[in-house]
């Protein structure tokens, strides 16, 4: 691997390709559950499948800096097809298999995709029904024959007969070292990959990566986390998302390591442990799932079982991490660990398919703390990154031994990161895209002239740490009247860690300070205020009454302690809240349906308990519509309670361990 | 969905032919002098009113009841009376209108039980386990675990059938039907119970399984829409009469058969 960092010849995955299978050629390269077996493919048989693939292609027509549409989930073939594509100078552009079709034919047309190479009958299906609208396109090539057969076949074509067609080819017309020249062609400033990211507002864009960024990214990765052509991933997350091109495709080139793809997408935790990943990837709902699939089993458990788990889990949770992060741990104490580990943790392990795990990532958004510590408390180097389409996955990464629930780590190795006065992060690496695709106006915006990125999203370097803090989208970052960022988001779902807690709604863009509205968790509140002879009538009741008040402005005040040791932050900590005498509800348009609060509406909604919150007032009187489960209205009136905070005053921040 | 091409159906010669067959319990007459034949290669329906007598027809054909009058050509030889087991042998595997499985055991297993009558090595040598005994046993996993990569069942490869959800149970059997390699294949309301999705799902494997092993196919069916996408041909039966036989389209606009399933007096 070393040995490839260093030779700068080697500068697209073609060429990594023929190196790997020069220097390990013997080793897998690739691996696929099929009929219940794991098949492999060395690197020496890859290379001749995607040179029989490439000049089949070749041979359909496709030309230098021709677009090749890919879609599917992973599948062997379908990886080829990428270096295949790129060995006679074409661009891959892998395309969502889930996505419908009238945003993949958005993509298939924008790219003018000359083939597309497909999984299936469903994706044929659904390429051949826009056919009409696609006339770039000359042959559709699938992988999996079945239901196919009475297909007419004047474009439609089976990868394996591709790859006959190749074959042929091969031995007339390409005899020779010739595919090897199609490949030493190659430039590394070249266009390796179209990835379109699904815009959350209009159309998705093509981020065209160059093989200079996908390669230096994924050199550097590998050195980051010492990854060896020895590691072995599962290639699971979707292939046109730009975190499955870098884990299982680039890295996996650059430094030689194997890449297993599941038997289908319902058997990958089976999978993961029969093959026991030792490089992971998965964004927070994989682990969320897994733990509570552990949970729920555990449940079920016997009684000595259920104590065991619990008692060794508890354990973990105060030692674990500290020897994980080498830390002095007391030799009792490390004994017992060892125990736990013999009984405990290690099969856990084994059922999640991490005992070989040396490293794990998740990203993609905020993962509980708990979570994170609990896969943490076992061993497992969990870590977390932020990283974009744009800048070819690394942006930040957190190293070895400096680990944080809620922070995404340092500035991965070459890259520059500087934080706008408007709270936005931006980046500069030499993994930063070449530009969109068609759309040099979109390039524009987000890229300046000497290279920085605009990454949307606003963050802060922490001063305790040095890490990155990613708050919110920058589009929802306000402004204090003093100038003070306001990230309401982040402050909501710290609010949110607290069971107690259901909803939060934080304020303060273009007020004085800030000032939050909260929801009481009526199912952990409730079974509180029954352990503490609390009676009360009505969620209103509960909601209002004072030791509930009393006991939810020590979680702001335990906030707003965080807050102030967070730099940037500090200025906005809460000044005033209330508890609102309603649930809110996806049915009053307060949420959205997939639970999101509406922090507009709610402020208009409730205006005058926010005018409240700004006047100085003590109670607010307030009278709302609701909308009962069956459809009909009705009102609720209460008065409703404003508690006064104090704020901490900043704390001093160790900046010189920052820097 | 996708009905097939007629052009790909092959119009083979008849696979199996019943001629005047009549069944009856004491005095309850369940079949009445019934004529209909299968072609090979066809997704051939039998339809009917609840107590038409569709179940005690496929049966009949089965081998498991024994008609008092008529007879049954299968592959051009004329049989009177048989046992469900000369049945199975000779090439006619099913699956019942209510799951039939062997619930403690896996989906792998009861794959597996499918293939038994084709082990030709006996019950030693299989005791014994090594040499020709294990070869036939990896050549039938082999075959096993192709039929559960084309029902996509991959997931539930070890777990117990009796903890399954009910679609998918429904589609276990079907691979086990499979596993035995039929040539003709008796479904008894494939999809009865199943919801929306679970349906189209059964439909298409129904239509694959036609089409890739060229398994000819007699379903028995109560969603009028399967049957209009799926058959071929449908025979309709009434209180254990024929009343119709014909393309889907004939069928519906038959008076008859309409008569049949809106009620009239008779």
């Amino acid at each position: 691997m070393a040995q490839n960092a260093i030779d700068k010849s080697v500068d697209t995955f073609p060429k990594f390709l023929l190196v790997n299978a020069r220097e390990r050629g013997q080793r897998p390269a690739i691996r696929e559950k099929d009929l219940g077996i794991w098949q492999t493919w060395t690197w020496a048989q890859v290379k001749d499948e995607v040179k029989a693939l490439a000049l089949g292609l070749k041979e359909l027509g496709v030309e230098r800096g021709d677009k090749v549409a890919i879609i599917g989930s992973n599948k062997p073939r379908l990886y080829w097809s990428m270096c295949a594509t790129q060995s006679i100078g074409g661009v891959p552009v892998p395309v969502y298999q889930d996505a419908v079709a009238e945003e993949m034919v958005f993509v298939l047309q924008h790219a003018g995709a000359k083939i597309a190479i497909v999984e299936n009958q469903e994706q044929v299906d659904k390429v051949l029904s826009m056919s009409d609208r696609l006339p770039s396109i000359s042959h559709v090539i699938y992988d999996e024959p079945r239901g196919l057969r009475d297909y007419d076949h004047t474009r439609l074509k089976w990868l394996n007969e591709v790859q006959k067609i190749g074959r042929k080819a091969a031995e007339s017309k390409y005899s020779g070292d010739a595919w090897e020249k199609m490949i030493a062609e190659g430039k590394g400033s070249d266009i390796a990959v179209i990835l379109y990211t699904s815009g959350t507002t209009g159309n998705p864009k093509g981020v065209m990566l160059t093989y200079d960024s996908v390669v230096i990214s994924s050199q550097n990765a590998n050195a980051f986390d010492r990854l060896t052509e020895k590691e072995e991933v599962i290639a699971y997350l979707p292939m046109a998302w730009v975190g499955d091109h870098i884990f299982s495709y680039a890295q996996s080139y650059v430094a030689g390591y194997t890449v297993n793809c599941p038997e289908s997408p319902e058997t990958i935790i089976e999978d993961r442990r029969e093959i026991g990943t030792s490089y992971a990837f998965a964004p927070p709902r994989v682990y969320e799932n897994l733990l509570t699939l552990t949970m729920v089993r555990m449940e079920d458990a016997g009684r000595f079982k259920r104590g065991m788990f619990h008692y060794f889990l508890n354990h973990a949770r105060r030692w674990g991490e500290k020897i994980l992060n080498k830390e002095p741990v007391p030799l009792g104490a490390r004994l017992i660990y060892w125990l736990g580990e013999l009984l405990v943790y290690g099969p856990m392990k084994n059922r999640y398919g991490f005992t070989n795990v040396r490293v794990a990532y998740t990203a993609g958004e905020a993962i509980g703390p708990e979570i994170f510590r609990y896969y943490r408390s076992l061993g497992i180097n969990l870590k977390q990154l932020y990283g974009q389409t744009e800048a070819a996955v690394y942006i930040t990464a957190q190293p070895d031994g400096e680990i944080y629930a809620d922070t995404v780590g340092k500035p991965s190795p070459d890259v520059e990161i500087k934080i706008e006065p408007s709270g936005e992060v931006l980046f500069r690496s030499p993994g930063v895209f070449a530009g969109y695709y068609k759309d040099p106006e979109k390039t524009a915006e987000t890229k300046t002239p000497d290279g920085w990125v605009k990454s949307g999203d606003a963050g802060f370097f922490d001063p305790k740490t040095g890490h990155l803090k990613i708050i919110d989208r920058a589009k929802d970052v306000g402004k204090l009247n003093d100038g003070t960022l306001f990230a309401p988001k982040y402050i909501e779902n710290k609010l949110k860690f607290y069971p107690n807690i259901k909803e939060a709604v934080a304020l303060g863009s273009s007020r004085d300070f800030v000032t939050v509205m909260l929801n009481i968790d009526l199912v952990s509140v409730g079974s509180w205020a029954e352990r503490n002879n609390v009676i009360y009538g009505s969620y209103q009741e509960l909601a209002a009454h004072p030791r509930v008040y009393q006991m939810l402005a020590e979680h702001v005040d335990e906030v707003n302690k965080s807050l102030s040791e967070e730099g940037p932050m500090a200025g906005a900590q809460i000044k005033r809240f209330l508890i609102l005498h309603k649930e809110l509800d996806a049915d009053d348009g307060e949420l959205t349906r997939t639970q999101k609060v509406r922090r507009g509406f709610i402020a208009e909604r409730y205006g005058p308990l926010a005018e409240g919150l700004y006047s100085g007032a003590k109670e607010v009187d307030i009278t709302t519509e609701l909308t009962f489960e069956d459809g009909r209205k009705g009102t609720v009136s209460a008065r409703v309670k404003i508690q006064d905070m104090k704020t901490h005053p900043p704390a001093a921040a160790p900046m010189d361990k920052a820097a | 969905m996708r009905a097939p091409d007629e052009t790909t159906i092959k119009a083979g010669q008849t696979l199996l032919s019943v001629q005047n067959v009549s069944l009856s319990f004491g005095g309850v007459k369940a079949i009445r002098d019934v004529s209909f034949d299968i072609k090979k290669g066809e997704i051939r329906a039998i339809i009917g009113p609840n107590g038409a007598g569709k179940t005690s027809m496929l049966n009949v054909i089965n081998g498991f009841y024994h008609p008092q009058e008529g007879e049954i050509t299968f592959k051009g030889v004329k049989r009177k009376k048989m046992r469900p087991h000369d049945a199975a042998t000779g090439g006619i595997a099913r699956t019942f209108q209510n799951v039939a499985l062997f619930r403690s055991m896996t989906t792998l297993d009861n794959i597996m039980a499918g293939r038994t009558l084709r082990m030709n090595k006996n019950f030693f040598w299989q005791l014994l386990r090594y040499g020709p005994a294990e070869r036939e046993e990896i050549e039938h996993r082999r075959k096993v675990e192709e039929i559960i990569d084309f029902l996509e069942i991959q997931h539930i490869r070890r777990v117990p059938v009796g903890r399954l959800p009910y679609g998918l149970q429904k589609r276990v059997e079907l691979g086990r039907a499979l596993a035995m390699e039929p040539e003709l294949l008796l479904l008894d309301e494939p999809m009865a119970g199943m919801n929306l999705e679970e349906k189209e799902d059964m439909c298409r494997y129904v239509i694959d399984v036609n089409n890739h092993y060229g398994t000819t196919i007699a379903l028995i069916e109560h969603d009028m829409g399967v049957v209009m996408d799926l058959a071929n041909r449908v025979v309709v039966l009434d209180y254990g009469q024929k009343i119709a036989d014909g393309t889907p389209d004939e069928v519906k606009s038959n008076q008859a058969v309409i008569d049949a399933y809106l009620g009239v007096a008779h």
